[in-house]
């Protein structure tokens, strides 16, 4: 093994080449709206003190945390993305792995389960809408038929919510999938067709060989589906059409926009984006070292 | 010993038609509503909505694809898109290859703090980043203009596909660059010759997702943008709706159009998502 | 594979480099920002407007050779967005062209300018003061120049389903029953009177002012808790579940597929959506929405002017030529061609009773109902009255609360808003 001491200083230039550009991009474009977030968030900055505003403490951060809806609306965020990624997973590592067989028509079948994602989202999801529709919608349609049933989904809290989660799974699980076809690609046959000579079933092949060898590929999906779908304000917006009924959908980050956007008070909403953030960066950072994601050959 | 060692790929009859059945319903379940999108498009009238379940639905015409490519602007924003996404792609897949394989394989100082940095630049609100980013691109003159673009996208596609790179690379064992070293090769060799090419599926999806990234993103290209000309498609889409009144026809005809180049692009990549090109050298 | 690609290295090694060197060239172009000034204004005009509005931003600027004039589409809510944004940063478009109702957030941002100093006292006196100013001044300061009024919603009837529209409530009811069917035997109502976007409150703000009050009072305080709120929601629930005539649950496109769909003999919508409806061949009418019995009032629909505003970072010559354009586009010519070609009301006095004008029936209908409309309301808190309505407005239609309940928590709410973004 080389130790980092024995690097020549070739080497290290080396590491600087590989990585500094990579950085510099992401630098340039994050850190000063990231600082200029952090300042406004200490302010008072709405319309009353716009070009006037001044800093006053943590008074956003306490009245953020004070409001009752936060909490119900951080609940609700978190079920939307713990559900959400458990299908997307599921699913998408589900297909993955039939597709990986030595089945015919493999090409078209992978056609088809990408579409979802390769449709721009702003119509596919007004259609979902549309589908969910009471009175003309294709799902009532044919659960009427096929079942008797009617549902008011777009008109009740919960039935929204259910609405904007089969539209967000049916927009999620492509890339899942194809992650997951991806990192199957690295489990060589050899592992397999040992296994089998030893006498193992498919269910232990599965946890025994396949899983451990996907996680690595996984993990990072995993961590950014969770951090894209926590803040995933398209959908909820498009689906809901605002948050109805009555500003009851709603995921945290529909609440910011609607803060910034349309009652102006900036300060809070900055406030209200570095709990959001704080959040994320809480759970991203223990589930990281859990899963040793950051570990490379070195530990 | 048994007489027939089955192959790890091979499936029983049973399992055949049951891979079958569920892959044709997950089909189903995803190409429904782009099926409804389609009816969408032909159907005259500008209706979004419908009582009737039928995908072809009475006088169906394809006016809207003709006028898309007459009548409106369609194929300069098509081009714009291409080039703007053809240039995020090549930067994310050289940068997340390189920065990937040094985090993967190097030691240093604040490597794991990095890492940490790069995925929570995704945490934080777009919408609240977007007056700072866009203050800071006219200070440094990158409004209006593609620079400016291709660098926002860059820097949102790029966490994922870093993360991604060194994740399969973690798959890869050091055992093989070791041997190569022995040998006497260089690490650059080593990365080039050995590494990379056992890496073409993470690379796959890297310049799949990296061009997503930049052919459907809206908010920022849509704040800096201001000459027509340099519209790309999903401005160039929104243009179909206006204040109340979308032109469903044209914006759902558009809709399928744009999803076409994607999907070229990952029949074109999956050859390296499915190959098989890493087994073999792996064995022992 | 990887043994051919050994092989053809060289090959793939210049056809790369040589495909970079060509691509650059591609790329490059976007990348220059260009020395030719221009003037961009940007709006939310359908298509068709929007071709012609560039048509005379072309003629205006043949007389300004050096100068480069530009529309670009924005959806509403993003056009005062993103100006916000671009204005703050220092840039943004020449002209913004909007509703009134963006007056009120953006001057408070301080972003468009002021235009009492910059615009002739003669030159305004020919646009429309009554019943109500077309160019709107808010706290002190004028800052729209309109070039159309009115923007407001009528009732819009099918004449192949409904000769007469009705003229109350009552015949409403009356005549509704009649139309209201179920075609196929399937237990499920197939035609309905009328349908239109009711769940969102500025759509049933008409009835309001039909009973009566109206959201705001004369110090622009919401006024949301009195008896003609109530009455107005109690109303439309009425129409949904009591005589049902109006479908259950219904949002904006639900509504437009009935009425194109002609199972729906009436709707309530506005300007933007009457060219939809003749383009697909539907014989429509225009008319006052009904009469309220009880009070024998006509429901007064919000009526607003769209005009342009100047960027307040605009100086110097860039400013005159801007002050000059609007002066241009909202000249009597352009006005007319405007109101000939797309129905608009112009916001000249002496364009707007114009003979050839009143020969177009819609016309005359629709300033008809513009006579018997409220103007809206300009300042800032009219959206957070809206977003304080919508709750407790669309929690009578999911029969959660009572419209009298419903009136309490309005008020409530939008007092809460008001004073939290007003800290």
């Amino acid at each position: 093994m080389i130790k980092s001491s024995e690097y020549s200083p070739h080497s290290r230039k080396l590491i600087l080449l590989y990585t500094a550009p990579a950085m510099i991009v992401m630098a340039l474009v994050v850190i000063y709206p990231f600082l200029y977030n952090i300042v406004l968030s200490f302010s008072n900055m709405n319309l009353t003190h716009f070009r006037d505003w001044s800093l006053k403490g943590f008074g956003n951060f306490r009245m953020v945390l004070a409001d009752s809806t936060f909490w119900y609306f951080l609940w609700k965020t978190c079920l939307w993305t713990v559900l959400n990624l458990i299908f997307h997973v599921s699913i998408g590592v589900f297909l993955a792995l039939i597709l990986n067989k030595g089945i015919k028509g493999k090409s078209v079948y992978r056609i088809l389960l990408i579409l979802p994602w390769a449709v721009p989202q702003y119509i596919t999801a007004l259609t979902w809408r549309g589908m969910f529709n009471a009175e003309y919608g294709t799902i009532n349609l044919l659960l009427e038929r096929f079942l008797g049933l009617h549902v008011s989904w777009l008109s009740t809290e919960w039935g929204a919510f259910t609405a904007c989660l089969i539209t967000n799974i049916w927009l999620g699980f492509p890339f899942m999938m194809i992650v997951a076809l991806g990192g199957l690609q690295s489990i060589s046959d050899s592992y397999y067709e040992a296994a089998e000579i030893e006498g193992a079933n498919s269910w232990q092949k599965f946890w025994g060989i396949t899983m451990p060898l996907l996680k690595p590929v996984m993990v990072p999906a995993i961590i950014l589906g969770v951090i894209w779908t926590f803040n995933n304000f398209n959908v909820v917006w498009l689906v809901s059409n605002g948050g109805e009924p009555s500003d009851t959908t709603h995921i945290l980050v529909s609440w910011v926009y609607k803060a910034a956007f349309t009652y102006f008070r900036l300060g809070y909403a900055a406030a209200f984006s570095m709990i959001i953030f704080t959040i994320l960066f809480i759970f991203s950072w223990r589930f990281i070292k859990s899963s040793r994601a950051v570990e490379n050959i070195y530990g | 010993m048994r007489n027939q060692i089955s192959k790890p790929r091979d499936l029983s009859l049973k399992g055949k038609i049951g891979a079958y059945v569920i892959l044709t319903l997950f089909s189903l379940f995803a190409i429904y509503p782009i099926l409804c999108v389609f009816s969408i498009s032909i159907r005259p009238g500008d209706k979004l909505l419908s009582k009737s379940l039928a995908i072809i639905p009475d006088q169906a015409t394809f006016i809207s694809y003709y006028r898309l490519f007459t009548e409106q602007p369609f194929l300069k924003w098509m081009m714009n898109s291409i080039i703007i996404s053809i240039a995020v792609t090549l930067i994310g897949v050289c940068l997340a290859a390189t920065a990937g394989y040094s985090f993967s394989r190097f030691k240093f100082k604040g490597r794991q703090a990095s890492l940490l940095a790069i995925i929570t630049t995704q945490m934080f609100p777009v919408t609240m980043l977007l007056l700072p980013m866009f203050i800071m691109l006219i200070k440094l003159g990158l409004y209006d203009s593609y620079l400016g673009l291709i660098i926002a996208y860059s820097a949102t596609a790029l966490p994922f596909t870093i993360w991604q790179m060194k994740g399969f690379y973690d798959t890869i064992p050091y055992s093989l660059e070791e041997a190569a070293m022995i040998d006497g090769a260089g690490p650059v060799y080593s990365f080039w010759r050995i590494v990379l090419p056992l890496a073409l599926p993470a690379l796959a999806i890297t310049a799949l997702f990296s061009f997503m990234s930049a052919w459907s993103e809206y908010l920022v290209a849509a704040v800096l943008l201001q000459n027509q000309d340099l519209y790309t498609l999903p401005i160039g889409l929104k243009q179909f709706t206006s204040n109340m009144e979308v032109a469903w026809g044209l914006y759902s005809a558009a809709a399928l159009l744009v999803s076409i180049p994607v999907v070229v692009l990952f029949l074109f990549l999956s050859r390296w998502l499915i190959s098989g090109l890493t087994l073999g050298s792996i064995k022992g | 594979m990887i043994g051919k690609i050994r092989k053809y290295k060289i090959w793939l090694y210049y056809i790369g480099a040589g495909l970079l060197f060509l691509f650059s060239f591609l790329v490059l172009p976007g990348c220059q920002s260009n020395t030719t000034k221009k003037i961009v204004v940007w709006t939310s005009l359908r298509p068709v407007e929007r071709e012609y509005l560039q048509k005379e931003l072309d003629r205006f600027g043949l007389n300004y050779p050096g100068y480069e004039f530009n529309q670009l589409f924005y959806a509403p809510e993003e056009l005062r967005n993103n100006f916000i944004i671009t204005a703050l940063a220092g840039k943004g478009p020449a002209l913004v062209h909007c509703a009134s109702d963006f007056i009120g957030p953006m001057s408070e941002l301080q972003v468009i300018k002021p235009l009492e100093n910059i615009f002739t006292q003669q030159f305004l006196s020919e646009f429309i003061q009554k019943p109500f100013a077309a160019n709107t001044v808010f706290q002190g300061h004028l800052y729209q120049i309109a070039d159309r009024v009115g923007n407001h919603m009528c009732l819009v009837y099918n004449k192949k389903l409904i000769s007469k529209p009705p003229q109350t409530i009552t015949e409403l009811i009356t005549v509704g029953k009649s139309l209201v069917r179920d075609l196929d035997g399937d237990g499920r109502t197939d035609t309905y009177a009328l349908a239109w976007n009711y769940t969102e409150p500025s759509f049933a703000v008409p009835f309001i002012g039909g009973y009566g009050g109206w959201v705001i009072d004369q110090s622009n305080h919401p006024t949301l808790n009195i008896p003609a709120v109530q009455k107005a929601a109690r109303l439309i629930y009425d129409l949904a579940n009591k005589y049902k005539i109006i479908p259950p649950e219904c949002d904006y496109e639900t509504a437009n597929a009935l009425f194109l769909d002609e199972r729906v003999a009436m709707i309530i919508n506005g300007p933007w959506s009457w060219g939809t409806y003749l383009k697909a061949g539907l014989d429509i009418g225009l008319a006052r929405i009904p009469k309220i019995d009880e009070t024998g009032l006509w429901p007064t629909p919000m009526v607003f002017p769209m005009g342009y505003c100047l960027n307040i970072n605009l100086t110097g010559q860039d400013l005159e030529i801007a002050k000059r354009l609007v002066m241009h586009l909202t000249s009597p010519q352009v006005e007319m061609k405007f109101a000939e070609m797309f129905k608009i009301i112009p916001s000249r006095i002496v364009e707007m009773n114009s003979p050839e004008l009143q020969k177009d029936e819609l016309f005359v209908h629709a300033v008809d109902q513009m006579m018997v409309g409220k103007p809206m309301p300009v300042m800032t808190e009219m959206r957070w009255i809206w977003d304080a309505m919508r709750p407790a407005y669309q929690g009578i239609f999911t029969k959660q609360i009572t419209p009298e309940q419903a009136g309490v928590e309005m008020q409530q709410l939008a007092e809460k808003l008001i004073a939290e973004n007003r800290q």
